[in-house]
C-alpha cells in the first residue's frame, strides 16, 4: 500500500519538529528516512503511524489513496517496531506475537489453533521457531528485534513501520540483521519505512531515501542519486566524508580537472576524500602542494590527512594501499594533490 | 552464591558490610524479638495454650487479620488508582496531593485516631449523613441474605464499631502502595502503551494485559507493606475501634491489656503467634513477588 503524505507539520510547544513535510512512498518500496537526531524523521514516522497528529490544519496522510489522518493508530493497519522494541517483557515471545491477534474483536479474533499456527509460522519468518517459550529478557537484542518485527507483523499491517531498527544494536550484529531486513522485504513486500541517523544503513539497503533536516525534506531520491548528486551542502557532508575546498586555491594550483569555468571563484567546492588523487611532488607541477600530518592504515583503505602548503587547510584523502605503498609517504612528506571530481554549490559560503 | 561472589569481586567491602548488617538487624531486630520468644518459653504448654488460644483472643486474631488484608487489598487498589493520577496527569495542586499521600505516615496514629473518630462518629463530618447509609445499608442487605450474621459482621455503625477499624487501617496503610508504585509507572515506557495500541489493544486491553502486569511486582511489594503496618497498628484503631471483646477488639489491643495487668509472658504468647503468623504471610507475599517477577531472571 503506498503513503503520501502533504504538507505535514508537527510542533511541540515552540518547538518545530515538522515543517511543511511531504512523502511520498510508493508500494512495496524499502524507503529509509535519514537525517540527524532532531531531523524530525521519527516525528515524521510517529505522525504516519498516527501515535502523533500532526497540527490541526497542517496536511493529510493517506495509505493507497485512503485518508487516514484522522484514524487512531490501532485502526491504521500499521506494523510499529520500537527502537528499543518494546516486547511485553512479562509474557513469553509467544504470547508477544500472539498479543495483537488476541485483542482483535470476538468476530475476527482467529482461533486458538489459527492463533498458534500464526504465531509458529511468524517465528519462522523471522529463524526463532525454537524461543516461543523464553521471555524477551531471554534473548539478545537482534532476536529482540526479530520479535518485534513478528509482533507487528501478527496483524497483517499494510504498511511497516521501523523506528531506528538497528540503533540499538552492537556494529556487527546492525550490519547483519539489515542485510536480512533487506532480503526479508523482498520476501515479504510490504511498504516499508525505516528511520536511521546512519547514512551507510540508508544507503545500503534502502530503495529510496529521504534525507531531513532541521524538520525539512531536504533531498529525495535512490541511494546512489543522493550520493552521487547531493542536493545540497547538508546532503553532501551527512553522506559521507567530505573535504570543503576554496575554487581559488584550486584554480591557482590547476588541481581543476574539469568545470572550473562553472564555479565561482570565491566559491567552495565539495570534494569527497576518495575523490582526491595524491602525487609526487614536483615542484611547478600540477596540483596542490601539502604536506602529509597523517597516515592511517588500518583498514580497507588507506586515509591520509594533509595540510595544504598555502592555505594551511588540513585535507583529508582516501586512497588503496597499493597505492599508497607505491608512493612510498612518511609523515613530513610533500605531495601534489589533484581532484577526480568535486562539486559545487553556487552562492554557498556558510561552511 | 551470595558468599561464592566474597571470594573475588569488584565491589569491595562484603565482608565489612555483610558483618555490619547482621550486627545491625540483631540490635535493632532479632534480639528483641527473639526476647519475645523467650520470655514465652518459661511458660508451660496448657498456659500458652490457654494464653492464645481463649475465645476472645481466637476472635482477636480474626478480626486483626482480617480487617488488615481487607484494608491492604483496598489500598492496593485506590493506591494504584492515586499513583496512576500523579503519575500521569498534572493538575493544579498535584504538589499538595503529592504531600497529603505521606500525612499518614507522618501523623502520630493517635492525632489519626481521633480525628478519624470524630469525623465518622454519628454526630461527625462525616458520619452525620454517611452513618445512617451503612446502618441502613447493613440492616438491608440483613433482610436479602438473612442467614448470615451481617450486623456482627459489618457492625451497624461506622465510628467505634469495625468499620472504623478498616477506616483507621486504609488511612495508615495508603502511602506504602502509592510511595512504592508511583516511582514504576513514572519509569514504565510510554512504548509500551503505544505497541500496544499500534497491535489494536483498545485501553482496557493495555491496561490489563501491559500495565497492570508491569505494576504488578510494585503493587504486591505496596500491599505486603500495607498489609503489615494494619497488622501492627495499635495508636489509632484503638480510639476508633470501640473495643468490645470478641468483637471489635484487635489483637494488639490485647497485648497491650495483657501487659497493664502485668501479665507479661500472656503478652509475649500472643505477640509470638501474632510474629509466627505475620512471618509465614509476609514469606508468603514474597514468594508471590518472586512469581509475578520471574520474567526477570533471565
Amino acid at each position: 500500500m503506498s503513503i503520501v503524505a502533504n504538507n505535514i507539520r508537527k510542533t511541540f510547544g515552540a518547538y518545530t519538529a515538522l515543517d511543511g513535510v511531504d512523502l511520498n512512498v510508493p508500494r512495496g518500496k524499502l524507503v529509509a528516512l535519514l537525517g540527524p537526531s532532531g531531523s524530525g524523521k521519527t516525528t515524521l514516522l510517529r505522525v504516519i503511524a498516527g501515535l502523533e497528529y500532526a497540527d490541526p490544519g497542517s496536511g493529510r496522510i493517506q495509505f493507497h489513496g485512503e485518508d487516514v489522518t484522522d484514524v487512531p493508530a490501532g485502526k491504521r493497519k500499521v506494523g510499529f517496531v520500537f527502537q528499543y522494541y518494546a516486547l511485553f517483557r512479562h509474557m513469553t515471545v509467544f504470547e508477544n506475537i500472539a498479543f495483537g491477534l488476541r485483542v482483535k474483536g470476538r468476530k475476527e479474533r482467529p482461533s486458538k489453533s489459527g492463533i498458534a499456527d500464526r504465531v509458529r509460522q511468524l517465528l519462522k519468518l523471522v529463524q526463532l521457531e525454537s524461543h516461543g517459550s523464553r521471555y524477551p529478557n531471554q534473548l539478545s537484542g537482534g532476536q529482540r528485534q526479530r520479535i518485534a518485527l513478528a509482533r507487528a507483523l501478527a496483524v497483517e499491517p499494510k504498511v511497516l513501520l521501523l523506528d531506528e531498527p538497528f540503533g540499538a544494536l552492537d556494529a556487527k550484529v546492525r550490519k547483519e540483521l539489515r542485510r536480512w531486513l533487506r532480503q526479508f522485504h523482498d520476501k515479504i513486500n510490504l511498504t516499508t519505512v525505516f528511520v536511521t541517523h546512519d547514512q551507510e544503513e540508508a544507503l545500503e539497503i534502502a530503495d529510496e531515501v529521504v534525507i531531513m533536516n532541521q524538520a525539512k525534506v531536504e533531498q529525495v531520491g535512490t541511494p546512489q542519486q543522493v550520493y552521487d548528486r547531493p542536493a545540497s551542502p547538508f546532503v553532501y557532508q551527512f553522506l559521507g566524508n567530505v573535504n570543503v575546498l576554496r575554487v581559488q586555491a584550486l584554480a591557482e594550483a590547476g588541481a581543476l580537472a574539469r568545470g572550473a569555468a562553472a564555479m565561482e571563484a570565491n566559491g567552495q567546492v565539495y570534494v569527497r576524500p576518495h575523490d582526491i588523487e595524491v602525487i609526487p611532488h614536483v615542484p611547478g607541477a600540477m596540483g596542490i602542494t601539502a604536506i602529509v600530518r597523517y597516515i592511517h592504515t588500518a583498514g580497507p583503505a588507506a586515509r591520509l590527512t594533509l595540510e595544504q602548503v598555502k592555505t594551511r587547510e588540513t585535507v583529508e584523502v582516501e586512497t588503496s594501499r597499493v597505492t599508497l605503498a607505491n608512493l612510498d609517504l612518511k609523515v613530513g612528506d610533500l605531495v601534489n594533490l589533484r581532484m577526480r571530481q568535486g562539486h559545487s554549490f553556487d552562492g554557498d559560503y556558510t561552511i | 552464591m551470595a558468599f561464592a561472589r566474597a571470594k573475588r569481586s569488584v565491589l569491595p567491602g562484603f565482608g565489612l558490610s555483610l558483618g555490619f548488617t547482621l550486627a545491625y538487624l540483631s540490635l535493632i531486630v532479632l534480639i528483641p524479638l527473639s526476647a519475645a520468644f523467650i520470655k514465652t518459653a518459661g511458660m508451660s504448654w496448657a498456659e500458652f495454650l490457654e494464653a492464645v488460644a481463649s475465645p476472645r483472643v481466637v476472635a482477636s486474631y480474626k478480626l486483626s487479620f482480617g480487617i488488615s488484608l481487607c484494608a491492604a487489598l483496598i489500598n492496593a487498589f485506590f493506591g494504584f488508582i492515586l499513583s496512576w493520577v500523579l503519575v500521569r496527569y498534572t493538575f493544579p495542586g498535584q504538589r499538595l496531593v503529592d504531600a497529603l499521600v505521606d500525612l499518614p505516615f507522618a501523623l502520630p496514629t493517635a492525632v489519626a485516631g481521633i480525628a478519624l473518630s470524630a469525623i465518622y462518629a454519628r454526630n461527625g463530618w462525616v458520619g452525620t449523613w454517611l452513618d445512617p447509609i451503612w446502618a441502613k445499608g447493613v440492616q438491608e442487605l440483613s433482610s436479602i441474605v438473612p442467614w448470615v450474621d451481617w450486623p456482627s459482621w459489618l457492625g451497624t455503625k461506622l465510628a467505634f464499631d469495625r468499620p472504623g477499624i478498616f477506616i483507621a487501617l486504609t488511612f495508615i496503610g495508603l502511602p506504602f502502595v502509592v510511595r512504592t508504585v508511583q516511582p514504576v509507572l513514572a519509569e514504565l515506557e510510554p512504548d509500551l502503551e503505544e505497541a500496544a495500541a499500534t497491535l489494536g489493544a483498545n485501553r482496557w486491553q493495555t491496561m490489563t494485559k501491559v500495565i497492570l502486569p508491569e505494576l504488578l511486582p510494585a503493587l504486591i511489594t505496596g500491599f505486603a507493606l500495607a498489609f503489615a503496618r494494619a497488622l501492627g497498628e495499635y495508636g489509632s484503631v484503638v480510639f476508633i475501634a470501640g473495643n468490645q471483646p470478641l468483637h471489635s477488639e484487635i489483637t494488639p489491643l490485647l497485648i497491650m491489656t495483657k501487659l497493664e495487668q502485668y501479665d507479661y509472658r500472656g503478652a509475649t504468647a500472643i505477640a509470638s503467634v501474632m510474629l509466627v503468623t505475620s512471618f509465614v504471610l509476609l514469606l508468603l507475599i514474597n514468594l508471590l513477588q518472586k512469581w509475578s517477577r520471574r520474567y526477570y531472571r533471565v
